[in-house]
């Protein structure tokens, strides 16, 4: 199994909504250069892996890689070919939520132009429209 | 001494997110003007021209509020959900002989040593609070990373400030550290790292008090 948290308070959870865009973990935190998402989207365990993958294959160890998203949302399913009723199905995989503007991995202690490689097959990865940001400070 | 940049304001008469929101899309950028123990003042200003003087580095303004002109700092800019428009930004009135605290951000110089070695040089803190006259703020604090081997740090207190600038924020405040980066885990080792399902809180105790309650039921019998 790919990520997902280590204890839960309860095994399944409603979908919910995602209104709105990130107003937190919105800019680069922790590595000099990011991934930030454009659109809102559930991203699922086996997408942020493959990512992480993607990232520490091109860096070859050069650099770090930081994970700013956590599958921490249980999605359930039925199995197939089975009638509908009989109560909710049972949890299929883990996803993350991320709303626009949201960091999702970041690149550390590598030049801006081998970042950008590496983010770029990141964001090859995603389900959704990601662009690539640096470090900033607010002033 | 820096040249303060030359901004016309215009009195915001109306608050509020909507009227803010019409603010912007006419061009313009909501502020508050604040400090002195003067009664804080809702403005706008011009997107553009203060976007280009931020862009060179200007942190002391000049704004005229009808006919009266005073000197302004900028002290918190609020960006969009992207980090690309500024959405808002706080003024506070200095003097130009008042010391004040401003937060300064960090700007490393050269290789680190370590990074030969297969360290990665870690940042922890980007900006440092410092206390200096108006006049005399610097535009960034320059680190010189080269001399940085693997498992050397730099704090607060290891920075050389320019003349006339005060530190504020804590000595032990961690800037940056050299560290060697661990071998990334395969997707094999992390999997086998994980657990198949997650432990579910509170489900252990229903079990324990239901052994509990069988075991209180078989005594009484």
């Amino acid at each position: 199994m790919a990520m997902m948290p280590k204890r839960v308070k309860y095994r399944k959870s409603q979908r919910g909504k995602m209104k709105g865009n990130a107003s937190r973990g919105n800019f680069v935190a922790f590595g000099d250069y990011g991934l930030q998402a454009l659109e809102g989207s559930w991203i699922d365990a086996k997408q942020i892996e493959a990512g992480r993958v993607a990232a520490t294959h091109f860096l070859h160890r050069e650099g770090k890689v930081y994970l700013r998203i956590f599958p921490y949302k249980p999605v359930s399913a039925k199995p197939l070919e089975t009638r509908m009723g009989k109560g909710k199905g049972e949890p299929a995989f883990w996803v993350a939520r991320v709303k626009p503007g949201q960091v999702c991995f970041e690149v550390g202690g590598v030049a801006e132009n081998i970042a950008k490689q590496a983010l770029s097959r990141v964001a090859n990865k995603m389900p959704i429209k990601c662009r690539f940001i640096k470090r900033i400070h607010s002033l | 001494m820096e040249k303060g940049l030359l901004l016309k304001a215009e009195i915001r008469e109306q608050s509020g997110s909507s009227n803010a929101a019409k603010i912007r899309k006419g061009g313009r950028i909501p502020a508050i003007v604040y400090g002195h123990k003067e009664e804080p003042v809702a403005i706008s200003l011009d997107a553009h021209t203060l976007a280009e003087g931020l862009h060179h580095g200007h942190r002391v303004l000049d704004v005229q509020i009808g006919k009266k002109q005073e000197k302004m700092i900028i002290k918190d800019l609020q960006y969009d959900h992207l980090g690309k428009n500024i959405i808002h930004l706080d003024l506070m009135r200095v003097d130009v002989a008042e010391m004040i605290k401003v937060e300064v951000p960090v700007e490393l110089k050269g290789t680190a040593k370590g990074t030969h070695e297969g360290g990665v040089v870690e940042v922890h803190a980007d900006a440092l609070e410092v206390e200096c006259k108006v006049t005399d703020i610097p535009k960034s604090i320059v680190i010189n990373v080269k001399e940085i081997n693997v498992g050397d740090s730099i704090h607060a207190s290891d920075v050389e400030l320019p003349s006339g600038v005060k530190l504020v924020s804590a000595p032990s405040t961690l800037l940056l550290a050299c560290n060697i980066v661990t071998e990334a885990k395969t997707t094999e080792e992390l999997e086998a790292e994980m657990p198949t399902a997650p432990e579910v809180i509170g489900e252990v105790k229903e079990e324990a008090e239901e052994t509990e309650e069988k075991s209180s039921s078989e005594e009484d019998k």
